[in-house]
Order: C-alpha cells, then structure tokens, then sequence
C-alpha cells in the first residue's frame, strides 16, 4: 500500500520551523483529507497541519512541544492507490526521490564553483535532512525577557554623538539579531523624524527629562492614602502669616522622616547613606519644567519662621533666581499637584532623593461618622508618596505616610 | 597576451638583475633547473655569475646572504618553499633582523618565501609564515595577491635596505593572469581598497584577496550585500589607517587568511581594530583562518582546511545579521 507523508507546511515567509503544540491523531487512526491532524505554533500565529488524502495513520513522528523545520516528515499515513491517483499527492517514495534530485542539484551546483578555482572532483551529495533551523540566525546577543537591547560601540558613539540616550530608543523597532537595534535603524528613525516638525527642546526641558531618566533606573514604587484636611484648614484660618498646605506637609514630613531617617536613605552599592540634616525641596512648576528649591533644617523650625523663608524661595524660583546652593543637599521633595486642579499622582523623586510626597487637590466629601451614625462634610485630599523600592518597602512607607497623616491631624504641633 | 604572477616574480628578477649589480639570486636548483616553479627560467644564461645554485642548506643560503650584504650586495634568496625556511629562522629573526639595531649596518636581503596551499601539497609544502617572521622587529613581511604587486613589490623589497620576506603565494603563480606588469604605484606599506562595499569589510591578503572578492560577488548578488575587500599588500607594516578608514564606512570587519588560527596576521588586525576603533564597531569583529591542523593531503581534505568563498560568505552572513 502506497505511502504518504504528513510534512511541516510551509507556515509563511521568513518561517523556518514550528512547534507541534497538540496531536489531535494518533497511529492507528482514520484521516480524512482536510482533515486537522495537528496544531503547530509559530511565533506569529497558531495554525493546523492538515492531511492530504485520506488513509490511516501507519506512524506519529512528532511530538507535542517539539520544534520541527518546515518540510520535516512528522507522521506517515497507509493510503490507497486510488485515493494516491484521486488525490495527485506524491507518496512518500515520491517525496524522497525529489528530495535527492535536489540535493544532487545543489551539491552540483556547489562543486561546479569549487572547481572553477581547485582541482575539487567529486559526485557526491549529502542527503538533505531537515534540522531544526533557528529563526535567529548569526553571533550570539545578549537579550532580556524584553528582547535584545545591546547597544553596540559603534551604535553607542552614534548616540553620543547625537546626544541621545536608551530611552530615545524606545520607539525602534530593532532589526538585529534577537530584535536589537542596529545603528542603521537608528539612521533610518533619525532620517524618518526629520519628516516630523520639531523644535529644540529647552535648557530647563532638557535638565528635567535627564534628572528623570536618572532616577527612571530605580525600581520606583507608589503608595497613597487620603488625608482629611478640616483641621489644618481651621489652624491657616486662625495664623496671621499664612502657611501654604505645602508648608504644612513639609513640616510634617520633616519630623516624620527625623522619627525614621533610614527610610529617606539612599542606597550607593551596599551603604544606606543618611541624611545629615532635615533639608526638603518644594517642586515648583516653572515655564517649561520644574525647579526643586531647598528649604534647610525644616525639622528645627516652628511652621511660622518657614513662612517667610518659604515664600521667598517659591517666589525666587518662579523667577528663575535661585543660586545653585539652593537647590542642592535636599532629603526628598513634597509636591502639591493639587494646585493643578488634580486630585492624584504617582510623583517621581530626584535622581538623589529616595522619597516624593504628593498631594492632591482638597475634595469635599461624605464621610461617615461613628458618633453620630451620619454622613457628615470632610475635606480631604489623597497622599501620595513614592519611594525607591530598594531602601523601603511597603510597609515602612505606609507607616511614615500614616506617621504624616496623623501630624496633620495636629496642626497646631507642628 | 597575458602575464602570470609568476611570470612578474622572473620579470622582476631580470629587471633587477639588469639594472642592478649588486643583486645577486641563490637558491636550490635555480641556475640551470630555473627552480621548482621556475621563477628563475632563464635567468642563469643571461647572468651566469650572479644566479647561483645553493647547498640544501637554507640555513647557510640565508647566512651567506646576510654576509654579502653586509659587503654591499643586494641578494635574492629563493627558499624553494617558506616551509623550510624554518632552518634559515636563527639567521633571519636573529641575525639579519637584529644587525641595523645592534650595530647600525643594515642588512638588505629579499628572502623569497612559495608560500600557502595548492591541491594535494599537503603538511609541508603549503604553510603560510608571513605571521612567523612579521613577529620580529626590524622585517619587512610583503604578501602581494596581484600580477603587478608581485612585479613592483619584488623590486621595491630590493630596494630597501632592510631584511625583506617576500611570500608569494603558489597557488597564485599559473592561476592568476594580467595583462600587464603595470600597477598602481602604491609603495610598500599600504594596503589597497580592492573592492569597494558599505556593509562589512574584509581585511585579507594574498591568495586570499581572490576568495574574498569572490565571496563578495557571490553575496551581492545573492542579497545585494557590498562587501569591502581590503587588500593587506604588506603585513608588516600593516596599514591600519586603511584598515579602520574601512570599518569606519561598514562598522563590520571580517580578518581572513590563510594560515593557521592561533594568533597571526588575522589576530593583529582585530586587535588593532578593537583597540583603536572600538567606537566603529557594529558587530563583534570576526576572524576566518584555517583549522588549527597541518595542512592535509587530500584536495577534499584541504578544501574544507581552508577558507573558500562558501565559508567567507557564511562568516560574512553572521557578521551582516549582527
């Protein structure tokens, strides 16, 4: 009885092999012609293998999970001659001779070149046996689970000469082995973003997007919780010189973060290293970016004496009249996005800061009260603090944040 | 009419011998025999006192050689193959190498080397030892892979007053043909653009010039990949500004050669390249040698030993994926 393979189909182009993911036969078993016999898995889609003619299965060479070459022979069917005859299939006799035809072909073909320049004779061909041939072909790159991103020395001068950084990156789509970007996609997205209109990007632009990439290279994680305001509204009411919500937060957050100073510690290789003194910068939006002034020794200074010295580095830095020591020392940052109208956050800290507080715009709300059993108006604001992972967690930085939540709820201490 | 590579290597002796009286060539069976690939044919009729037959002893050829240098001579030793240049080592490496360093005289001696494999040559008729002698200071090592470069190069080695190893390579003599001797000036020292390309370059030599281009060809018109061939002309000096002008176009360098893996020519233009244009790199710089084996016998054997167009092209393949 005539013989037929059931082979690795050509699954599309630039597709080399394909993972047998489910038998759906199995030896013994009828086919049908059309008929689904197994499902292979490419890294572009699933897909069956169908028999050709009807027949049963005389053998199973394949095996779930196991990557086979296009053309590879992964199961024999027994057919008859007249289904062979009705059908116009080549039987697996058929096949093979094809097969050594060309083998024979190519091997010609091959020596026929070598002899061109050396005295190499020879009939002899090598039977074609397909092998599993990776897709990813050529030297070895280093990849992540992300794909490939080694940067080669040339790409790497490239890109300093552009000034660009990885991050720029992000919108190639590499061609390189394992998907890495080579330096000629960099020239053709480079050639392409000149059809783009474009400006150039602001000294201010440019100093805040590197402070962000820097300390983008932590692992950076969010917490928050919702803070009721009603108190500290009342204590502003009552001062003379009015402390901003900001001023509150940055007091509390100082004497908080004192209680713990580990937490606000930043980690260089294996030292936390402290803060020296209880120093908190203030994000202020300026045109086109951010500027982030210090106000010094906030834990030993009563909410009244930071009044002053509060507004006038707010002011100077709106006006773009800090000096360099301004800015500079800070443990961490407290930051009210609520000023934009927003109730919430995920702040980033500086490079050289471990912790940002953020505050969202005050809400007045529902709440429910136990002595009473009613709803009675609060108004509240949500907390955000976001911290690099490294030096805290979860737990120590829902404590510093509940620590500040509940010297809020004290005004008057502060 | 066409001239062949080993007609320009008995062309430049007759000239040398002609317009110079102090060039005298000794070698084994070079006089009456006109030598084993008679690159001497001839020449002995003509100048009966100055083409000399030599002892077997390369050993004594090489130091007799520096001797009449050393008196004003300027002798052509023709090694009948670079294998057994080997016994002439102490005197060359030792002795003519060191001579200009030690005392200020130098030592113009042309040492001609039959270099590299031929079908069926086998262990010890077919090694390349250009990468041996370029070890040394104070040696001039030229490996021409033209019909002209082996005509000009011969002369211009003769011309220099230091101690020359001239590796022609065998395989080259009957099989390369031109239509002149006439070249393109470039003196000894500088390497040549044989074959213009933007995505990889080959930096070979010798023989080995021809395979690449070859491979090139065969690339292009295979998946229009440009190769750049860059022809050596002289490994010592080796003419690294070309070398790293090149990869600096194609960011991808492939070394070729012939002669065996461990360390050589090959080896000193990657380190070259990595270490003065690590910035020009696209890809991992590559090397493509023979096996680390004596040369075999059997042509089939020899094929798959050394480089062919069918394994530049797969190396070139890797490198272009990258």
């Amino acid at each position: 009885m005539p013989r037929v393979a059931i082979v690795m189909p050509q699954l599309g182009e630039s597709i080399a092999e394909a993972t047998v993911v489910r038998l759906l036969i199995q030896a013994g078993d009828s086919v049908t012609t059309d008929q689904e016999v197994m499902e292979v898995e490419t890294n572009k889609a699933t897909m069956g293998v169908t028999a050709l003619c009807s027949g049963t299965v005389e053998e199973l060479r394949a095996e779930e999970g196991i990557s086979y070459a296009v053309g590879t022979i992964l199961g024999i069917l027994d057919v008859t001659e007249e289904e062979v005859a009705r059908t116009g299939v080549d039987t697996l006799e058929a096949l093979e001779l094809k097969r050594q035809a060309a083998a024979v072909e190519e091997a010609q073909a091959q020596s026929g070149e070598q002899n061109l320049h050396f005295a190499v004779e020879g009939d002899g061909y090598e039977e074609v046996v397909p092998q599993v041939v990776p897709t990813i072909r050529g030297l070895s790159v280093p990849t992540g689970t992300m794909g490939a991103h080694y940067i080669s020395p040339r790409m790497r001068a490239r890109m300093d000469e552009m000034g660009l950084r990885e991050a720029d990156l992000s919108a190639i789509v590499g061609s390189g082995t394992g998907g890495r970007v080579t330096v000629d996609d960099l020239e053709k997205f480079l050639d392409y973003i000149q059809t783009w209109p474009s400006s150039n990007a602001s000294p201010m632009r440019l100093a805040v997007a590197d402070a962000m990439r820097r300390s983008w290279t932590r692992p950076l994680a969010t917490v928050g919780t919702s803070v009721g305001l009603d108190k500290l509204l009342q204590h502003r009411k009552a001062q003379q010189k009015k402390p901003g919500l900001t001023l509150y937060l940055l007091r509390a957050f100082a004497l908080a973060v004192k209680e713990q100073p580990a937490v606000a510690g930043f980690l260089i290789g294996s030292k936390v290293v402290h803060p020296r003194s209880y120093d908190i910068g203030v994000a202020v939006a300026v045109e086109d970016g951010v500027l982030v002034p210090v106000i010094r020794n906030v834990d030993q200074k009563s909410l009244s004496d930071l009044v002053q010295e509060y507004d006038d580095i707010v002011d100077r830095a709106r006006r773009r009249r800090l000096t360099e020591a301004d800015t500079k020392g800070g443990i961490a940052t407290v930051t009210n996005f609520g000023t934009f109208g927003l109730t919430w956050g995920t702040p980033i800290p500086l490079p050289n800061e471990t912790l940002i507080l953020g505050i969202g715009a005050g809400v007045k709300k529902p709440v429910w009260s136990e002595k009473i059993s009613a709803f009675v108006p609060a108004t509240e604001a949500d907390l955000e603090m976001t911290f690099d992972h490294r030096v805290v967690d979860g737990g120590g930085a829902g404590l510093l944040l509940k620590r500040i939540v509940d010297l809020l709820q004290n005004p008057a201490e502060l | 009419m066409s001239v062949t590579y080993i007609d320009a290597i008995r062309e430049a002796q007759e000239h040398l011998l002609r317009d110079d009286p102090r060039v005298f060539l000794y070698g084994q069976d070079i006089a009456a025999f006109g030598g084993a690939f008679k690159a001497t044919k001839g020449l002995a009729e003509m100048y009966p006192e100055r083409v000399l037959d030599a002892p077997i002893s390369e050993d004594a050829m090489a130091g007799l050689a520096i001797g009449a240098a050393l008196q004003g001579m300027r002798p052509i030793i023709e090694m009948q193959f670079a294998d057994f240049s080997s016994i002439a080592f102490n005197q060359i490496v030792n002795h003519a190498a060191t001579h200009f360093y030690r005392t200020g005289m130098p030592v113009p001696i042309t040492v001609r080397l039959p270099s590299g494999g031929t079908a069926g040559s086998g262990p010890f008729h077919s090694q390349s030892m250009e990468a041996l002698y370029a070890h040394y200071p104070g040696v001039v090592v030229v490996t021409p892979a033209t019909v002209a470069d082996a005509y000009q190069m011969l002369i211009d080695s003769v011309k220099l007053d230091d101690p020359v190893i001239f590796c022609e390579h065998k395989f080259l003599y009957r099989w390369l043909k031109a239509k002149s001797f006439q070249g393109d000036g470039l003196p000894i020292g500088k390497a040549r653009i044989t074959r213009m390309g933007r995505h990889a370059t080959v930096v070979t030599y010798s023989a080995m010039v021809h395979e690449a281009v070859r491979a090139a060809d065969r690339l292009q018109k295979e998946s229009g990949w440009e190769i750049e061939v860059v022809d050596l002309r002289s490994v010592k000096p080796l003419d690294i500004d070309t070398v790293l002008a090149s990869v600096a176009r194609t960011g991808r360098l492939l070394a070729l050669g012939e002669a065996f893996p461990w360390g050589g020519v090959t080896a000193e233009v990657v380190a070259r390249v990595v270490a003065d244009g690590f910035h020009l790199l696209e890809a991992p710089p590559m090397r493509l040698n023979s096996r680390d084996t004596p040369v075999p016998y059997h042509p089939k054997l020899w094929a798959a030993h050394r480089p062919t167009p069918e394994s530049i092209c797969d190396s070139l393949r890797k490198l272009l994926s990258y």
